[in-house]
């Protein structure tokens, strides 16, 4: 198993070589001026055009363009993020965490109640408790996340006045955040670690709304996933034999169905987990939650090239370090599967 | 049932710290603040809160555009040796908010600086201009010595800060106030790695995109507020104790990035918000506009100016067609004949435009200059919408051939731009209308590549504006209408005349003077016709009705903040 993940280890470096190497390909495809207007924010900025292609090397070869990037990342600058205002090191620094707290609170409900209702519509399967998930879930499926979210803000935020806005913390809270000792970089855990339990309670409470814009969302496809799984599971020889040794119902389906049905349930977790890591976007733009998925869709709009490339780097790490966690937990769920 | 009860209540109380509180104001905008170094400040999002936390030598009066007050200076500058000597005497007892004492070195920093490193990306060569007679940098104008700079900006024995410029520039006091050209704190931009002020590393620094300097993460400047905090979320800033002025009423500003207009209006709605970034006119008067606890203060100065350019000398044969006047193109000098360029200007219809791009709130500017603005001659004709005008013309243009034979003609606009779409296809429809022979193609393209093209002359017809850096007549007419202006290559137009005028005016220090000179551009302007004068929108604002001391009679539109004032200036009941 070490083998294993020192293996997969050693494959980031050269992923993320080859990312890179694909992502300035990319903007080779724009012309100089086109990626001069990311720094433009004015007719009068607009008017000095040729000075900051000048400047910035935008018409220099392409093995130049990338030479300066790999220099200056190998000696761990990765340029400055326009986007966010900061070095991109920084920014992830900062954000990132904000997004492990968004994913924390969201990937364990989604989960959890995916299983749950997808076991439970497969075992009443065309009953009504079976029909309304089924409804629920094509809802859920086919709700655009924008949508939702706006929604739940209006109602939740505008109307009933229960939950609070867009953000992280509450205004009143913000100045108390420098004061704050920051242990794990996670707002609410560290404001809890200082005693300041009502720093928390905010965060918590701002995490609310944007959690459940996405598990809504996200579950629905595990509970249809897990459904079908679970429908193949309880038609399958193995259950039908242990039923005919005399085993109960719940052993039958919760040890024998359920555990082979979440073979795929722990592919799509990684999907689901990466995806929430790499930033939501949607849900991190409409409730204005500062993580990478936000910094991401501004960088994109502005075209913050330093920006796309240190997140296209990030995601690359997201994606080898989960994947290796979900091919352990495959050994784990299915004792067939072994790492030689 | 207990539980839910028990939720609710936590809810609840959660739900109750979420108002703006009586000392603090809270903005939420979509906006990035990309830079807080004053050196590379070129944006109004930048400017809203550099203005706050730095300060110019000079400022505008009130509510004024042409009356200009000392600010750090202490008072009017002397101006001497024919214009070319300006001397400012600075204010006394003045702190940054690191504590250090203000001094003229600072002053002499700061300009230095900005005339050092003179990025693309920053405000700094309208300064160069006048310090240095170029707008370039020591990179690009090898004519540019450190010697050079030194002596355009210096410190005497009396501690007065001597600018020597070499030519008189009318505009260099209104540049001053600039908040790009606020005085920073020269020991604290040292201590952090900033430029060392001395010759030994300015070669280094030309060019030095300052955007993400040293001085934009720790800021200090002799401003009412300095800055506590800057996160991914919020920009925190307090009241400066050592502030040399009169005390803010405001202790606390919170500037929240909020991307999503709707989470924006609900947070302004509750009044969790103050000032919010708006979605346009249309948007905030549907949604904003009359609801309990909003400010709304319309018919505000703008000051930006917009025209469909008329390029005489269209050098991309893709919108030509045939390239003649036969009906299937046109030359690539059909809008050199005067006739044309008037026929288009009446073809327009102006009250339309402003019907449904400014929701009858817009202006017809005389000449291209924003109407607040010295300079401004209101009596300089206007053209109207005039259908049988615009058929005379163009039966007169070309020797009559353009009425005998039609034209197609491409023009573009900018891509997802309403305005600029709007007014093409009123444009459109009107000229088609006076000839079945007329044709106008207008088709939507990238602004990136437009700015490309329309530099190098390939775009016919384009709407393009300007929004000012001062409050400067030059600013806009020396842009529009000189042919060595900004926007010459774009418009082909040259006028002797007019030229004579603008250089003249370039050096004339004598209001009235100036000011009969920028009449005749505007009078010649509209003979010539060189472009369709883009009506002009009239700003709003809006903001919680608990928020004191906006008002008409205080708003600055080259203040860069929403109410057009400081925040200093600003109250809540």
């Amino acid at each position: 198993m070490l083998n294993f993940i020192v293996r997969r280890l050693i494959q980031v470096p050269l992923v993320m070589l080859v990312l890179s190497l694909f992502i300035v390909g990319l903007t080779q495809l724009l012309t100089p001026e086109q990626r001069a207007a990311g720094y433009i924010r004015s007719d009068q900025q607009a008017a000095r055009l040729e000075a900051i292609i000048e400047e910035r090397g935008l018409r220099d070869p392409f093995v130049v363009q990338y030479g300066n990037w790999l220099g200056s990342t190998l000696q761990g600058d990765l340029g400055f993020s326009r986007a966010s205002g900061q070095d991109v090191l920084q920014t992830i620094r900062e954000r990132l965490p904000n997004t492990i707290e968004l994913t924390l609170l969201t990937a364990l409900p989604i989960l959890l109640l995916g299983v749950w209702l997808g076991t439970l519509s497969a075992l009443h399967k065309d009953k009504l408790i079976d029909q309304i998930l089924r409804v629920l879930t094509i809802l859920g499926y086919s709700l655009p996340t924008f949508v939702l979210g706006i929604v739940l803000l209006a109602v939740f935020y505008g109307y009933l006045g229960w939950l609070p806005g867009a953000g992280q913390v509450s205004i009143i809270n913000q100045f108390a955040l420098g004061d704050l000792r920051r242990y794990t970089g996670l707002l609410s855990l560290d404001a809890a670690l200082n005693g300041r339990w009502d720093i928390a309670w905010d965060v918590i409470q701002h995490l609310i709304l944007p959690a459940a814009t996405l598990t809504v969302v996200s579950a629905a496809t595990i509970v249809k996933v897990m459904r079908n799984n679970m429908l193949e599971a309880l038609t399958s020889d193995y259950v039908r034999t242990a039923r005919a040794k005399g085993l109960s119902s719940r052993v039958v389906n919760n040890k024998h169905a359920r555990r082979n049905a979440l073979l795929s349930i722990v592919t799509l977790g990684g999907f689901l987990i990466i995806n929430l890591l790499s930033g939501s976007l949607i849900t991190e733009f409409i409730f204005g939650y500062p993580g990478v998925g936000l910094w991401m869709v501004e960088a994109g709009l502005r075209l913050d090239i330093p920006a796309v490339l240190g997140f296209g780097l990030l995601s690359a790490l997201i994606v080898v370090v989960v994947s290796t966690v979900v091919d352990i937990l495959y050994g784990v769920v299915d004792p067939r599967v072994r790492f030689d | 049932m207990k539980k839910f009860a028990l939720l609710s209540t936590l809810l609840l109380v959660g739900s109750a710290f979420a108002a703006s509180p009586r000392d603090t104001l809270v903005i939420q905008q979509s906006a990035d603040v990309p830079t807080l170094d004053p050196g590379v400040t070129y944006d109004t999002s930048s400017g809203a809160l550099v203005e706050n936390i730095y300060e110019t030598l000079l400022t505008y009066r009130g509510n004024s555009l042409r009356d200009l007050e000392p600010l750090l200076a202490s008072k009017a500058p002397t101006v001497s040796n024919g214009g070319r000597t300006v001397t400012f005497d600075l204010r006394k007892n003045v702190k940054f908010h690191t504590g250090n004492a203000m001094t003229c070195r600072d002053a002499e920093y700061t300009f230095e600086r900005n005339l050092v490193t003179n990025s693309a990306e920053s405000g700094n060569w309208f300064i160069s201009e006048s310090l240095l007679g170029t707008g370039s940098n020591a990179n690009d104008d090898k004519t540019i010595t450190w010697a050079r700079i030194d002596k355009a900006v210096e410190c005497n024995n009396a501690g007065q800060l001597v600018f020597t410029l070499p030519k008189p520039d009318p505009a260099f006091l209104a540049k001053l106030a600039y908040t790009g050209q606020s005085i920073v704190d020269s020991k604290h931009a040292i201590a952090i790695g900033e430029w060392k002020g001395t010759e030994a590393d300015w070669k280094a620094q030309v060019g030095k995109d300052l955007t993400g300097s040293n001085l934009n993460k720790q800021p200090s400047g002799t401003g009412a507020y300095r800055l506590v905090r800057r996160d991914a979320n919020a920009t925190l800033l307090q009241a400066f104790d050592g502030y040399w002025g009169k005390k803010p009423a405001i202790k606390n500003v919170v500037l929240q990035k909020v991307p999503e207009i709707a989470a924006r209006q609900q947070a302004f709605l509750r009044g969790d918000a103050d000032i919010i970034e708006g979605g346009g006119r249309s948007v905030d008067e549907q949604q904003i506009k009359g609801k309990p606890g909003v400010a709304w203060l319309d018919n505000l100065p703008n000051t930006s100016a917009f025209a469909i350019f008329m390029n005489q000398k269209v050098q991309d044969p893709k919108l030509l067609g045939s390239g003649k006047l036969d009906g299937q193109g046109i030359p690539a000098n059909f809008f050199s004949d005067v006739n044309v360029r008037r026929a288009f200007s009446h073809a327009f219809n102006y009250g339309q435009y402003i019907q449904d791009v400014q929701q009858g709130k817009g202006k017809q500017l005389t000449m291209l200059l924003p109407s607040s603005f010295p300079g401004y001659d209101a009596e300089v004709k206007t053209y109207t919408f005039d259908p049988a005008k615009a058929r005379t013309y163009l039966q007169r243009a070309w020797g009559g051939n353009v009425w005998k034979n039609g034209f197609t003609l491409t023009a573009n606009y900018r891509a997802g731009s309403v305005p600029s779409q709007t007014a093409m296809e009123i444009l459109k429809r009107n000229i088609e209308s006076l000839n079945p022979k007329f044709k106008v193609n207008i088709q939507q393209k990238q602004w990136s590549e437009m700015l490309a093209d329309s530099k190098n002359g390939k775009e016919a017809m384009v709407l393009i504006g300007w929004a000012p850096d001062y409050a400067d007549a030059d600013n806009f007419l020396y842009t529009f209408y000189s042919s060595n202006g900004f926007y010459a290559p774009r418009s082909n137009f040259k006028d002797a005349s007019v030229d004579k005028w603008l250089d003249q005016a370039r050096s004339t220090v004598n209001t009235a003077q100036r000011n009969r000179l920028y009449s005749l551009v505007g009078q010649r302007a509209y003979e010539q016709a060189p472009y369709i004068n883009v009506p002009a929108g009239v700003n709003y604002t809006f903001f919680r009705d608990n928020l004191q001391g906006v008002s008409a009679a205080t708003y600055n539109p080259m203040t860069s903040f929403d109410t057009g004032t400081l925040w200093k200036d600003l109250s809540k009941r």
